[in-house]
C-alpha cells in the first residue's frame, strides 16, 4: 500500500485547546476522589458490605 | 455513509441521548422524593419506580448511544479520534454507563428494601448516593448535549494528520477525492 508522502513543511501540530485542559483536568479531579472516597470506605464498598 | 442512513443514525442517537437525560432527570426526582418523603408508600414506590425506570428505560438508553455516536462518527468525516469534542462525548457516556452498571445493585437492593418496609437509618448512605450519583450523571449528559451543539473547536494530534495526509492525497489525485 502506497503511502502518501510527507512534504518537509508539513505544518506544526495543533495546539490542545484550554477547554480540553480543563476538561482533563477535572476527569483526574474526580477519579481522585472517588478512589479516595472508596480507599476511606465511605462508596460502594461500604454499600456492597452493609448489603450483604 | 448515505444521506439518509447518516439523518436516520442521528435522529436515533439525538433521541436516545435526549431520553436518557429526561429519564435520568426523573430518577433524580424520585431518589430526592425516597430519601426526603415521610410516608412510608412515597418511599416505597419512588424506589421500586427507579428500579424499573433504571431497568426498562436508562439502561437501554445509555447504551444506545454507544452504538449510535461512534456509527455516525466513524460513518461521516468527523472521525471518531479526530475531533476532541467527540472524544470527550465518548469518554462521558461509556463512564456514565459503566457508572450506572456498578449502581444496578444499590439500586436494587433498595426497591427490594423498600417494598418490605424495612429501610432503616442505615440504609441512609445508599439512599444519598442515588441522590448524587443520579445529579451528577444529569451535569455529565447535559454537559454532553452542550459539547454535541457546541462543538468546541480542537483537534487531535492524530485528527490532525489524518487531515493533513488527506489533503495531501486530495491535491494529488484531485479526481479521487470528489
Amino acid at each position: 500500500m502506497t503511502q502518501p508522502p510527507i512534504t518537509p513543511n508539513r505544518p506544526p501540530a495543533p495546539v490542545t485547546p484550554r477547554w480540553v485542559k480543563i476538561f482533563v483536568a477535572i476527569f483526574i479531579i474526580l477519579v481522585l476522589v472517588v478512589v479516595a472516597m472508596h480507599l476511606a470506605g465511605v462508596d460502594f464498598g461500604g454499600h456492597l458490605q452493609h448489603m450483604r | 455513509m448515505s444521506r439518509g442512513l447518516r439523518k436516520f443514525v442521528l435522529t436515533a442517537h439525538i433521541t436516545f441521548a435526549v431520553g436518557w437525560l429526561g429519564a435520568v432527570a426523573g430518577f433524580l426526582a424520585l431518589a430526592i422524593i425516597g430519601w426526603k418523603s415521610q410516608d412510608a408508600h412515597s418511599v416505597s414506590a419512588a424506589y421500586l419506580a427507579m428500579d424499573w425506570i433504571t431497568r426498562f428505560v436508562i439502561l437501554p438508553l445509555s447504551f444506545a448511544p454507544l452504538i449510535t455516536g461512534p456509527t455516525l462518527s466513524l460513518g461521516t468525516p468527523w472521525g471518531l479520534f479526530r475531533h476532541y469534542w467527540i472524544l470527550a462525548k465518548l469518554v462521558i457516556t461509556l463512564l456514565s454507563a459503566i457508572i450506572l452498571l456498578i449502581h444496578l445493585q444499590p439500586i436494587r437492593y433498595l426497591a427490594d428494601t423498600a417494598a418490605k418496609g424495612v429501610l432503616s437509618g442505615a440504609d441512609l448512605q445508599i439512599q444519598i448516593q442515588m441522590v448524587v450519583a443520579s445529579a451528577a450523571a444529569l451535569l455529565a449528559l447535559i454537559t454532553t448535549n452542550f459539547l454535541a451543539v457546541f462543538k468546541p473547536k480542537g483537534m487531535t494530534r492524530y485528527g490532525w494528520r489524518k487531515q493533513y495526509e488527506e489533503r495531501i492525497v486530495s491535491r494529488q489525485f484531485p479526481e479521487d477525492s470528489q
